[in-house]
This record gives C-alpha cells, sequence and structure tokens, in this order.
C-alpha cells in the first residue's frame, strides 16, 4: 500500500500520472477521501508554496503541481459530495472592475484550491456589487481582489469600502497585483496583502484562524 | 560638455559606450488614458508632442510581431466596454473599446504540438513580412534628419509564446515538451530576423534593436533561470549576435524582478535593460554600480512615485537614480513603466524640469 506521503511527494513534484495512480491506490487500500485530500494532497501543495516563496520553484512548477491535484480531485469530489464532507472554508476571488488581467488571480486561485478552500471564480471587471452578493451567497470567509494597473487601484480601494462596511460576520478581504504594496492596503482598510501565490496561501489561512 | 551639444544619436551611442555625453538621453511611454487627461489638461497634440517636450532621443522605426494569421481579425462580441476578438494567433481575447488596459485572453487555438506542426507553424512561416518595410525607410529618414538613436522594435520568443499558446500552457509545455517551446521561439526569431533583413534591404541602417518580452513579474523570473538558459536564451543570444555583427547595440525589455537572469543578458549580449520596473523590487542604485560598466540602464523611475503628484518626492527619485546611473555613463531615462494617468499634465511637465536639472552631466 503507497503511503500518504508518496502522494504528497508525488503532487509537488507535479507528476501527474503519480499523483492520480496513488489517489486511486489509497483509495481502494481504504483510505477514507478526505484524508488523502488533507493528509496527501494539501501538505504537496503546501511545499509547493513553500518552495515558490522562495523562488526555489517557478510558476511553471507551480502549475505543474496544481494540475496534478486537480486530476487526483476529479477522483476524489464525488466521493468526498457523497460522503457530504466540503472544504471548511469559502473564498471569493476576482480582478477589480476595470481590470481585464487575471493571470496572477488564477495562479491565487489554484493555490488556494491546493490549500483546501472552496474557490468561486468571477473572473475579470468584477463590481464591488458582485463580489458582494457572491460573498453573501457563498458564505465567504475571504475575498480576494486582483489589480494589474495602477488605473484600477482606485476601483479596489471603492470595493474593499464596500465590502467592510457590508456587516458580513467575519468576512476578511485581501488584495494582491503588480502595482499592490501593503503600504496601500493599509491605507484602504484590506485586511492583507499577499505579494505572490505561496503568500497568499498563508495569508488565507491566518485570517481564517489556521496556522500558516 | 555644453547641454544639448550633441544629436540624440551621438548621445545614445556614448551612453552604450559609457563614453562622456552631455545629458542623460530620454524616451517614455504613456498609457492612452495619460494622454486623455492631459489633453483636457492643455496638452495641444498627441504623446508625439510630448515626446518633442521631453527632447526624446529615440526613433522606433517598426513593430515586428509575426502573426500566423495576419489578416484574422473576427469580432465575436461586443458590449460597450469590451469587444471579444479572435484575433491573427489564433486566441481568442477580450479587450477595452478607447481606454488604456491588457486584454483578458479567453482561450488559444493553438493548443498542441500537433496543432503547432500541422497549423500554426507553417502558416506562420508562410505568411509575408508583416512589417510596412517603407514606412520602415521613412520613419528612418525622418530620424536621422532629427537626428535621433533609430531602432527597429518587435517581440521576442518568450512573448511570441505567451501570445501564441497563452501562459499556462506555455509554462507547463516548458516542463511537458520544452523542444515544443524551443522550436517555437526559434521559429518566431527566425521570422523576426527575415523581416528585420527586408527592412536592411530598403536602405536602412539602425542604431539598434529594442527586443520586448517580460521575462518576469513582482516576485521573480516566471520560469527558473536555468529553464531561460535552456528554452529561450539561445534565441535571445542569436538576435544579440544577428545585431552586433551590423554594428547595431541592444536594448532588451523586460518588466519585473530580473536581478537572477542579469547576468545571461549580458553573456546573451544585451548592451541595455529597460524599463527596470521599481515596484518588482529593481532599483539602479543598487543595480548600477554592480552591472553598469557590463549592462546599461534605462529607466526605473518609479510611476507610483509620479502618480503621487508630490514634486519633493519624485525630484528624490529622479535625483538619487540619475545620480547612480550617470554613475557609470550609462543611464537613460525612461519611467518604470508607462506614465499613469494619475499624473497631471502640470506634473509630467514638471519632470521635465526635474530630468534637466539633474540629468545634465
Amino acid at each position: 500500500m503507497p503511503l500518504l506521503s508518496d502522494l504528497t511527494a508525488a503532487v509537488a513534484a507535479g507528476k501527474r500520472t503519480d499523483t492520480v495512480r496513488l489517489t486511486q491506490e489509497l483509495l481502494a487500500a481504504g483510505t477514507s477521501p478526505q484524508d488523502v485530500v488533507e493528509k496527501g494532497l494539501v501538505p504537496g501543495m503546501a511545499i509547493v508554496g513553500d518552495r515558490f516563496k522562495r523562488n526555489e520553484i517557478f510558476v511553471p512548477e507551480m502549475l505543474v503541481a496544481a494540475r496534478a491535484m486537480k486530476e487526483a480531485l476529479k477522483l476524489l469530489e464525488p466521493l468526498l459530495a457523497a460522503a457530504g464532507i466540503k472544504p471548511k472554508y469559502t473564498a471569493i476571488i476576482g480582478t477589480v472592475q476595470g481590470d481585464l488581467h487575471d493571470i496572477g488571480k488564477n495562479l491565487i486561485s489554484m493555490m488556494w484550491r491546493g490549500a483546501n478552500f472552496a474557490v468561486i471564480d468571477l473572473g475579470t471587471n468584477v463590481t464591488a456589487e458582485k463580489y458582494l452578493a457572491a460573498a453573501k451567497e457563498h458564505k465567504a470567509n475571504i475575498v480576494g481582489l486582483s489589480a494589474l494597473l495602477t488605473t484600477t487601484m482606485p476601483s479596489m480601494k471603492e470595493t474593499v469600502r464596500i465590502l467592510k462596511s457590508s456587516g458580513l460576520d467575519g468576512l476578511k478581504v485581501v488584495i494582491g497585483g503588480a502595482p499592490i504594496t501593503q503600504e496601500f492596503a493599509n491605507d484602504i482598510g484590506a485586511d492583507g496583502y499577499a505579494a505572490d501565490a505561496g503568500s497568499a496561501v498563508d495569508l488565507a489561512k491566518r485570517l481564517v484562524g489556521e496556522a500558516a | 560638455m555644453k547641454p544639448s551639444s550633441l544629436t540624440g544619436r551621438q548621445r545614445v551611442n556614448r551612453m552604450l559606450a559609457r563614453r562622456d555625453h552631455d545629458r542623460v538621453p530620454r524616451c517614455d511611454t504613456f498609457w492612452a488614458d495619460t494622454i486623455a487627461r492631459w489633453q483636457r489638461e492643455g496638452l495641444q497634440w498627441d504623446q508625439n508632442d510630448v515626446l518633442r517636450l521631453l527632447e526624446c532621443d529615440f526613433q522606433g522605426l517598426c513593430w515586428s510581431w509575426p502573426a500566423p494569421f495576419p489578416l484574422q481579425r473576427d469580432v465575436l462580441a461586443s458590449d460597450a466596454e469590451t469587444e471579444t476578438v479572435r484575433d491573427g494567433w489564433g486566441g481568442v481575447a477580450r479587450y477595452w473599446k478607447g481606454r488604456s488596459g491588457t486584454p483578458e485572453h479567453i482561450s488559444f487555438d493553438c493548443d498542441s504540438r500537433e496543432k503547432w506542426e500541422r497549423i500554426y507553424k507553417p502558416a506562420m512561416l508562410a505568411a509575408p513580412i508583416q512589417v510596412d518595410t517603407r514606412m520602415a525607410l521613412l520613419r528612418y529618414r525622418e530620424g536621422r534628419k532629427l537626428g535621433r538613436w533609430t531602432h527597429l522594435s518587435g517581440v521576442e520568443g518568450f512573448e511570441a509564446l505567451r501570445r501564441l499558446i497563452g501562459d499556462e500552457a506555455f509554462l507547463m509545455a516548458m516542463i511537458d515538451d520544452p523542444d515544443w517551446v524551443r522550436d517555437i521561439v526559434k521559429v518566431h526569431t527566425d521570422i523576426v530576423l527575415r523581416t528585420y533583413e527586408a527592412i536592411l534591404a530598403e536602405g536602412v541602417a539602425p542604431d539598434g534593436l529594442w527586443i520586448y518580452g517580460d521575462l518576469a513579474y513582482n516576485h521573480a523570473t516566471i520560469c527558473s533561470p536555468a529553464m531561460y538558459r535552456a528554452l529561450v536564451w539561445p534565441e535571445h543570444k542569436r538576435m544579440a549576435d544577428w545585431a552586433h555583427a551590423r554594428g547595431m547595440r541592444v536594448i532588451y525589455h523586460t518588466d519585473g524582478r530580473v536581478g537572477a537572469v542579469l547576468d545571461l543578458f549580458i553573456e546573451a549580449g544585451f548592451d541595455c535593460l529597460q524599463p527596470i520596473e521599481a515596484k518588482a523590487g529593481m532599483d539602479i542604485r543598487v543595480l548600477a554600480p554592480a552591472y553598469g560598466s557590463r549592462l546599461a540602464m534605462f529607466g526605473n523611475i518609479d510611476v507610483m512615485k509620479m502618480a503621487t503628484n508630490d514634486l519633493g518626492l519624485i525630484e528624490e527619485e529622479i535625483r538619487s537614480k540619475f545620480a547612480a546611473g550617470m554613475a557609470t555613463r550609462g543611464y537613460a531615462y525612461h519611467s518604470d513603466h508607462s506614465v499613469p494617468p494619475q499624473v497631471s499634465w502640470e506634473t509630467y511637465r514638471a519632470i521635465i524640469g526635474l530630468i534637466d536639472r539633474h540629468g545634465a552631466y
């Protein structure tokens, strides 16, 4: 029987075929789908995030790891759904109104999924009202706002203002993107800023009260 | 040396050779929304007038980004703000109408090596030269008349990959199928150099090549330095060798944090780096002492500081970075990306004054 640590190593190395095979073997051997996710796949993506932050790996390696996890989740999600098991936390993500850029947002979305958050991706050019409606509908813990352009930073500020004044209990708003800084996050009242996809996972975990 | 005693061409060539010159050479880039704001605030005409006021030393002759299907532009959807288009690379992207911004890439048709080899590679190789060579000649004559440093411009292989097969697919292909990536970069470079040869055949003798490819973002290079060295760098070197063999210098444009690959840029033969993005942690006050004798620096004036319209802050940015760059004799002014519309016309005119004040040798 393979070990969960084998699965962790496979997903961290982005080995899609091995990840799927090990997932199948672990399930066949009686490991619960929840353990496969939480003790096999999620630690693998955590390794990816840490190595990415330290520039030991780069975006291509992160993408192939996320792809491996996604393939394994295709097997696991029906089993998890049948058992009534859902991710503990939900995140909404999108690129703010006026901005069509989506690469950074997509990377963070992948890494949050890799950390076992349910992620609702609203796409690009998202209005404050749309973020708010999605946060209410999905009872989100986190809303992530992305902006590439300096020209869309005012839109980010307005979105943060609307979300923070919405009265949604415990909702945390985090921001990121090329022109964004911690100072800007402080100025506009965001709950956090992440400089890269690896740090975004730590930030989200910290804000929902999980150890990063 | 008296101010403005040299032509722009002489000035840039001396800057690139680290020889004495009169003042820091200059160029800049602006978002369309910035020019629109400045027109509302008193700018008479367009960005060419801003560049004249800046006393820009550079003259672009062409823009080469060869597409497999250069005539294809199918509008698939349109609303009040955006237009969704299938372009000459087979991709579908949503663009803003009449305003600044990058597009949203929705899909890429060239999504497999098989499709590349069956459809896109033959189409690219068979497509005609996609630059107006006669227009390049006219711009060259104009540039020489104005005394400007004339350059061929276009995209290099890394950026071409992104446009053709999309970020996620090409970055994963760097691991899954590196030979495919090498082939696309090589074919792109072949066509770009063929295009430039056609321009030279018109009698154009440019001073340099200014090639564009965003290898990095705020955090790091997009791929590892080793992967860049193995898959893209050989074609960068080929472009630089081609230019040097014809007496041209090479300016390489990349956004982002590229400190880890500066030695590879130098080894490839790049003469100058532009625009040296401050918000990605690039700072010529650190880089120029370490690399300035081997790589000229062009840019790095932080647009985020410009956007404050705080002239004290902006002056310190210009003063301190000009001092670091000018100490090597290998520095030219450019914002660290594109001047954003938060910058008022009054502020930008003041910035030109600051460039005059701090940029004279």
